[in-house]
């Protein structure tokens, strides 16, 4: 296969790892954990999507026309922001039932990772006792590919959420950098005690954290259902994925883990061309390696 | 009506290990009170405690008359208690812009230009470098950052743990003279000190605190004419201070 075409299947993959490892990044440096249960938010967000696409074709007699040129009809990006909002309250429900307690009673990092695995296997088995592990989809609507420059191809679904990868990563970038809001995340992040004698409230900020990771851990999972299909086990696959490009971009930067992810799923892409498709799990683990040895704070990270 | 109190307050970084064992005290309108005594005496802690930093085991904190006690620091600082820890005290990766609009985000809309502009203009060291990375400052300028972060809210009360530490003589100096002109100005300051000869040159009053306690309460200059009490309670590396 030719290398521009690669190019564009790695940026498809990573564009999803990207937007999954944001919200990864984000708790990890204003919660200060590794949470393994995010995959199971991007799983969970493709699955409420799909309940909630499937209720509205229901309330509209299922006659809706695909949207043209893509494979889904209006059901699935109104589905989407409604299920966002759900995963967003997923999120905080875990948090008040788990993370939160243990963060009150001072529980150590290593304790609360391991609540965060527990929680991953939780939410996984739930989806598997609701949905059974037999693979769905939001269209069965076949798409042509489209011919693109330099003998690439593309299905208009596969640019369009290129398209609305790059719109919310510039969104939440802007937020962070730019609103009060943001700042008082990397306040947080840099110092939490500090942040609150500057005033801030660190449980609306942590609130706030577990909303925007949620809603794009949801996105990032939707979109791969439509690309891919929706499994129980689709999100605990991106895990590894996705702390490489955390790590790769360096825990806390926004625009750092869109390029870990772009490299991750570029890594992947050429790995299963020029290897074999067995390798492509093993990308994650080299790279997180690699980055570890050669330089830990990552592409965007400061120094810890 | 005063602006800080405590009452028998206990406190501790673990349940059942005190390490503030019963502290009364008052710090008198327009006062500046500083707080000696030797290394691990407690000072840090007390003051951690009256910001929300340290858990309260017993005992009672008061703001200006209210119960404020078990509150955490962001409700404290929006009830007028505004406190500069020894170390960490700026947000480094942020400008020093950024650290001064964090600080306003208390405050109505309309009146955080206004505060922003009134630091900048207090600490010039600052204001010609504003966009800079607050990381970047010397230790003068970081503390007179992590001041002028505490007094941009208009607090009722300041309180500083050695902001002092690791700074030149010079730095020093305007630290302190700084300090001076915030009491005149009417903020209490109660200031957490190592530098006994110094400390009691700017403050009015001086509490020593050993293990936990309040082992002596005066006027700073009765104090600081005092060589017995610098010998007994504010150990062999005070000397210096207690002599001034
Ligand atoms: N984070 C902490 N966790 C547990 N114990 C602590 C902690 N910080 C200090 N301590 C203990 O509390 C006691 C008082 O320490 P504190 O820092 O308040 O003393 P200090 O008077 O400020 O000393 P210094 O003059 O060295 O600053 C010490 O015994 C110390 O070991
Ligand atoms: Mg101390």
């Amino acid at each position: 296969m030719m290398i521009p075409q690669i190019l564009l299947e790695g940026a498809l993959t990573g564009a999803l790892i990207g937007l999954g490892a944001i919200g990864l990044t984000l708790t990890y440096s204003i919660l200060r954990f590794a949470n393994f249960a995010h995959g199971e938010l991007l799983t969970w967000g493709a699955y409420l999507s799909l309940s909630v696409a499937g209720l509205i074709g229901a309330a509209t007699g299922a006659s809706l026309p695909p949207i043209d040129p893509f494979s889904f009809t209006w059901a699935l990006p109104v589905a989407g922001l409604i299920a966002m909002l759900l995963t967003a309250a997923l999120a905080l429900a875990v948090d008040a039932a788990l993370f939160g307690r243990l963060r009150g009673r001072g529980a150590s990092t290593i304790i609360v990772v391991m609540a965060s695995f527990g929680a991953s296997m939780a939410l996984r088995s739930g989806l598997e006792f609701l949905y059974t592990s037999k693979p769905a989809y939001y269209t069965t609507e076949l798409q042509i590919a489209m011919r693109l420059p330099a003998g690439m191809r593309a299905t208009p679904d596969q640019l369009l959420m290129l398209g609305l990868t790059a719109l919310v990563v510039l969104a939440v970038h802007l937020m962070l950098t730019r609103t009060g809001i943001g700042r008082a995340m990397r306040a947080v992040s840099e110092n939490p005690a500090l942040a609150g004698l500057t005033g801030i409230d660190t449980r609306k900020v942590i609130r706030v954290v577990w909303i925007l990771g949620g809603a794009l851990a949801c996105a990032a999972g939707t979109m791969s259902g439509l690309l891919v299909q929706i499994r129980p086990y689709m999100g605990f696959d991106l895990l590894l994925p996705l702390f490489a490009a955390a790590i790769l971009g360096g825990i806390g930067s926004v625009p750092g883990a869109m390029l870990g992810g772009l490299i991750v799923g570029i890594c992947e892409a050429f790995a299963v061309h020029l290897i074999g498709a067995e390798w492509r799990a093993a990308v994650g683990f080299v790279l997180i390696i690699l980055v570890l040895l050669a330089r830990p704070s990552g592409l965007f990270g400061r120094a810890a | 009506m005063t602006p800080l109190a405590t009452a028998a307050l206990v406190a501790g970084y673990e349940r059942d290990l005190p390490i503030i064992k019963g502290i009364d005290f008052t710090l008198a309108p327009g006062g500046f009170v500083a707080v000696l005594g030797p290394n691990g005496a407690g000072k840090s802690t007390f003051v951690k405690a009256i910001a929300g930093l340290v858990p309260v085991h017993s005992g009672a904190l008061s703001l200006r008359g209210a119960n404020v006690t078990g509150l955490a620091p962001h409700e404290l600082l929006r009830r007028g208690l505004a406190f500069v820890p020894q170390t960490e005290n700026i947000f480094a990766t942020m400008t020093i812009r950024e650290n001064l609009q964090l600080a306003a985000a208390v405050l109505p809309r309309p009146a955080r230009a206004g505060r922003i502009g009134a630091m900048l203009e207090m600490f010039p060291d600052l204001a010609h470098r504003s966009g800079a990375l607050a990381g970047g400052l010397s230790g003068g300028q970081r503390q007179m950052l992590a001041i002028a972060r505490a007094l941009l809210v208009k607090p009722q009360v300041l309180i500083l743990d050695e902001p002092s530490a690791g700074l030149s003589p010079k730095a020093v100096g305007q630290v302190f003279e700084t300090l001076v002109r915030i009491n005149a100005a009417g903020t209490p300051i109660l200031l957490v000190e190592q530098n006994v000869r110094a400390a009691l040159k700017v403050a009015a009053r001086a509490v020593i605190l050993v293990d936990g306690r309040l082992r002596h309460d005066a006027p700073a200059a009765e104090l600081a004419g005092d060589p017995e009490i610098g010998a007994l309670f504010l150990g062999a590396g005070h000397g210096e201070g207690a002599r001034a």
